[in-house]
This record gives structure tokens, sequence and C-alpha cells, in this order.
């Protein structure tokens, strides 16, 4: 196996990881905003997921109850929203803030007393048998379970999204909600499907990056990565099947900041530092370019609009 | 991020209005971070506890995650208004409210720590690292075997840019063709960004890395994993990686803040600028971890006793910078201002500061 193989290898599986909990985030806010509506509140969903999924792995042991947790904490907090915008028809973004801020505010109260508690985190194949076959090694070596995860739930998502008949009920509410209702479908319902949906794959998304991914609990540990997902959505042009590439290149972008450091690049540390808004922006205006902003479902932009 | 440092503060300052001065002496602490961050702000919080506990008759007052902006202004005078009569402004950014509200409140004391001014009743306290973590710094230079250290840092200031080239020399006063690559985070608390960092530094064949963000936490656990070491910095976290860390060097404000605190309460307070170091007990080498062979541990101990005696001087020539240029020729100790304002890298660091 050649240093280059082992170079790549391990970029290769540097991206997947940073990019790991962007996935499941992302997913989940591209199907809630395919449904028609905004959640701003998924940094908070994401926080309380982290912190709930490392609670969980510290009190029972075991890493996948912990991501169990996450998942489950990240859809209660969402079900707030949730019942906010919908029931109480209030300020899709007020109520996105205001989830956010309790979710930093929850995670931080019940956080407290895990900083510095040890979990048993997955383990990786580093050092077994696929280590020796050229780039394909070193990435499969280096992964964990979430990374797999992510690589399977993506594409399923996007599958279902655009194969089944229940995908394309959602589509159409986020399309038209009121041709959907015409039709006799329930809109609101699938909207609140989709929120708590997207809570349980941020909450998810923050207990890869707590249990798996850094093996901490820090208050604001997500510092802003799941805003960064409700903007990447954009990226992705709503699609599901464009998740994956999205949030490869925002992880792949911060994993080569972090490279090319460790590498003696010689280029200045505050812009490698700013490379992953800079190919996200600008994959973002070249598509934009060529739909003309016209990717957005349609009942959002009336959200957006309104 | 903006909002919810707006709304903590206030629950927080309603909780102090609460607890009302019932004790001779309430003592206010503002943290720019979360207390338990197992890292700089943690270390301040350590201090607290130590003067609640030795100074008898002494209340103390806290209040975390408030940014450097007129809110610590709006905090302060709160913690002023429900009783206290000594507030420590724990964080750099806050000096400039400090002396504002000192003209405001003059029969308050302010401690504000790092900061280079002082007014008619606010102070400043601060500690130098620098020897402990050259000291440290040997202990890495003496486990590596590949040569290769890493250091993962937050932002190139003055500060870290010191710890940095300490490390350095001290790793090189073992093994003086060691190297350290520098990656910075672009962020005081990244837990991702430092485990990748961490991640990234062992992919490139580095064995031992030091640090300087706000927790050695995420590093060090990420490196126990990977099987390689550390050296940590503000408070010992070698219970969360007990193989990998080296040792460290920590802060203990506590004395500091108890002897401060004394001398107001007996009136002879006068605002100066403190500054402690490994001399005097402000910054501490923390305790060996077991990769540090016996011999190692007593060349260390021998140099931090030349520390102690004024026998020998980190900041002291011969050095040379990453380019080969001549800094300091031999004996000739740095002034002050080329130290207060370090902004070059010595010779073996690799990587940039603009």
């Amino acid at each position: 196996m050649t240093t280059f193989d082992i170079v790549l290898g391990s970029f290769l599986v540097s991206a997947l990881r940073s990019a790991t909990p962007l996935v499941f985030v992302l997913v989940g806010e591209t199907l809630v905003q395919r449904t028609g509506s905004i959640n701003l509140g998924v940094e908070g969903q994401m926080l309380v997921g982290a912190m709930a999924g490392y609670g969980a792995a510290a009190l029972w042991g075991d890493p996948w109850l912990g991501l169990v947790a996450g998942a489950v904490a990240g859809m209660l907090l969402s079900s707030v929203h949730g019942l906010l915008t919908l029931a109480a028809r209030a300020n899709q973004f007020a109520s996105g803030l205001a989830v956010w801020m309790l979710g930093f505010g929850l995670s931080a109260y019940y956080g407290a007393g895990l900083v510095g508690r040890k979990i048993e985190g997955f383990g990786t194949w580093r050092g077994a048998g696929p280590d020796s076959v050229p780039v394909l090694g070193p990435i499969v070596a280096g992964m964990t379970p979430t990374v797999l995860l992510a690589l399977v739930v993506a594409p399923a998502v996007a599958w279902w999204f655009w194969r089944t008949r229940t995908g394309l009920v959602w589509r159409a509410v986020g399309e038209s909600p009121e041709a959907a209702r015409a039709a006799g479908l329930r809109p609101i319902r699938v909207r609140l499907q989709a929120i708590l949906l997207g809570g349980l794959l941020s909450g998810l998304g923050g207990a890869a990056l707590s249990v798996d991914h850094t093996r901490t609990w820090a208050e604001g540990m997500t510092a802003g990565r799941g805003l960064v997902a409700v903007g990447l959505v954009i990226v992705a042009r709503w699609n599901p099947w464009w998740v994956l590439p999205t949030a490869l290149l925002f992880g792949g972008a911060e994993a080569l900041a972090l490279r090319l450091q460790t590498a003696d690049a010689g280029v200045s540390a505050h812009l490698l530092l700013t490379l992953p808004y800079i190919t996200s922006l600008a994959v973002l205006t070249l598509t934009c370019l060529r739909d003309r902003g016209q990717a957005a479902p349609a009942g959002l932009r009336a959200v957006m609009d309104r | 991020m903006k909002l919810h440092r707006l709304v903590r503060p206030l629950l927080a300052a309603a909780l102090a209005l609460g607890a009302h001065a019932a004790h001779s002496q309430t003592i206010g602490y503002i943290y720019v971070g979360p207390e338990k961050d197992y890292g700089y702000n943690t270390s301040h919080d350590l201090g607290r506890q130590y003067v609640e506990k030795t100074v008898s008759g002494t209340k103390t007052l806290h209040v975390e995650n408030i940014p450097e902006t007129a809110e610590v202004s709006r905090v302060m005078e709160r913690m002023i208004k429900s009783g206290a009569s000594i507030v420590f402004a724990t964080s750099y950014g806050y000096l400039d409210y400090a002396i504002e509200l000192g003209k405001k409140y003059p029969k308050v004391a302010f401690m504000h720590a790092g900061g280079l001014k002082t007014g008619d009743n606010v102070g400043t306290y601060w500690a130098n690292s620098d020897d402990a973590i050259y000291l440290a710094g040997m202990a890495a230079g003496s486990v590596t075997k590949s040569g290769k250290l890493g250091f993962i840092a937050a932002f190139p200031i003055p500060q870290v840019v010191r710890s940095i080239n300490a490390f350095t020399l001290g790793a090189q006063a073992m093994n003086p063709k060691v190297t350290t690559t520098v990656v910075w985070t672009g962020g005081w608390l990244e837990p991702a960004k430092e485990a990748e960092a961490t991640n990234s530094l062992v992919d490139a064949g580095i064995d031992v890395i030091g640090e300087q963000v706000d927790s050695p936490i995420t590093i060090a656990q990420t490196a126990e994993k990977r099987g390689i070491f550390v050296v940590g910095k503000d408070v010992d976290v070698s219970k969360f990686a007990p193989k990998s860390v080296l040792t460290g060097a920590s802060w203990n404000w506590g004395p500091t803040m108890v002897k401060v605190v004394n001398e107001i309460k007996a009136g002879t307070w006068k605002p100066s600028h403190i500054r402690g170091d490994l001399k005097d007990g402000t910054v501490v080498l923390d305790p060996f971890g077991p990769a540090v062979t016996e011999p190692v541990r007593k060349t260390i101990l021998a140099k931090k006793a030349d520390i102690l005696a004024d026998k020998f001087e980190v900041w002291s020539g011969p050095m040379t910078a990453q380019d080969g240029k001549e800094l300091l020729p031999a004996g000739k100790a740095m002034p002050m201002d080329m130290l207060e304002s370090m902004g070059f890298f010595v010779k073996g660091v690799i990587g940039t500061i603009k």
C-alpha cells in the first residue's frame, strides 16, 4: 500500500466522519422544508440529542442506546415546534428560534453533570483485516457504525421520497397544501410527521457527534452545525439525493482545511477555515444560476414570501 | 448563539438577586463560557470554590456564559445590587466594562483576568504558563517516537503563539530534531474540529499533541482512543485519558484570589497588575502520566528546579526563527515587548500565524 493510498484513504474517512452528523440533520431538514415548513430549531434539537445521547451512553454503557436516546430527545423537542406552528399557528421563524434557545438551555442544564464523563464509544476496524486493501482499506478501517448508518439513511430516504406513494404525498403537500387538501390529504398531519422525523434525525445527528465522533459532551458543542444544515438544504436543492454529496462537500472541505494544515501547505489558516463556506457558496451560486431559484418547493416559497 | 447569551444571563441574574447578602462579604464571578468546561472557566470556578472555602464569612455569586459585550456591565451591576463588594471579571474582553463600572461604583473592587489597564478600584491578575508548558514540552519530546509533535490551538494570538514556541523549545531540549505541526481550529470551543484535527495529526504520523483551546478534554479523549499522547492546559484532565496524558500546565487561581480578597477586607489593597507563574504556584505542572519514564521525570524536575532558582530562562538565546534567522544571540534574554507581542514561530514549528 502506497503513501498516496493512505493519505487519500484517511482524507476520505475524515471527510465522511466530519459529514456524518450533518447528513442526518440535513436529511431531516430537507424533508421538513419539502413539506412546506422550515425549522430553525434544528441547532437546539442537535444539542439536546447530543446531550441525551451522551447521557444515555454514559448511564447504560451502550453507544447504541445513546443514539436511540439522542434521536428520541431530538424528536420530543421538535414536537414543541410542531405544536407551536401547526396547532397554535405561531410564526415558524420565531418558533424555530424559541426551540433553538430551549434546546440550548435544556442541554446545558441537564448536561452540566455530564462534562468529563467517560463513555464507551463504538470501535473501528483499524488494525483488523481490511487495513491492507489499497485506498478502500483505510476508509473501511476508520469507519464507525454512524458513518455507515448515514451512508444508508440518506439514499434510503431519497428512494422513499421519490419512489413511494407516501413520498409523493409529502411532495404534494410541499408543493401545494391547498391542492393536497382538495385531494383528500391532510397537510397538517404530514407537516407534523416531517417535523417529528426531522427532529428525530437531528437528534440522531447530535448523538453521532457526541457519542461517536468526539466522545465528548460540551455545552454548545454543535457550534452552529444545525444552522449550517438549514442553509445546506438550499445547496442540496431540496433534494434528498443531493444530501450526501452536499454534506460530503462541506465535511470534506472542513476536513481538508485541517489536513492541509497538518501537511504544511503554507496557506493562511484563516483562509483555510473559510473553505467549507466558500465551497458551499460557490456550489449554491452555480446551481442558482442554472435553475433561477425554482428548486424550492412552491409551498415553502409561500412561507418565505409571506 | 447570540440570543441565548441574552436570555440566560437574565435568568442567572434573577437567581443572583434572590440570594440576598446575609454574609459579611459577597463576591461575584463572571465567566465567558460554561463553568464546567474542564478548561479555562473551570479553572476560575475552582478558584472561586477555594475562596468560598478558605475565607470565612464569604459568599460567592457566579454567572456563566456572558459574552464580552455590554451584557457584562448589566450582569456586574446586578451583582453589585445584590450585595457584591468584589467582582472577578474573568475574561479578557471584560476589561473596559470593569473600568467603566469601577468609576460608577467606587466602593466596589474589581479584579480582571489578564488586563493591561488598572483603575482606582480595578486591579488585574494573570499568570505566565510558559515555564510549565516548556517542561511539559520536555515530556512530549522524550516520549515521541516519530519526532513529530502536533499542537491544536484556537487563534493565533500572542499568548497562544508563546505556548506553541515554549512547547517546541522544551521538546527540542530533549530531542533537537523534533518538529511541531500547528493546526488552528478558529474557535475556543469546537469539539468536532478538535477531534478531527487530532485524527488528522495522528494520520500524519504525529504521536504527541499539545493544545490551547477552551478545554483539553476532547483532544485528550480522542488521543486516548487513537493510542497517542497529549499535554494538557488549564485543568488536569488525566482522569479522562489516563494513558494519554503525559502532564500539563494547569492554573491554580485560588491562593491569588484569597490573597486579594483578604487584602480588600483588611483595607490594604491597592489596585495593581498581579502576575503569577510557576514559581509562586499560580501555574502548576500536572502529575506525570505512566508514559513518562523515571529518568525523564528526573530531568524535567531538575529543569523545573533550575527555573525556580532563576538558573534557567525559557525566553533566552540562542533562539532561531522558523525560517532559520537568528532571533536572539546566545545568552541574551528576550525583551519584554518581543515576548508580549510574540508573532513568530521558532525553528521546528510547522505552520502559519497569518
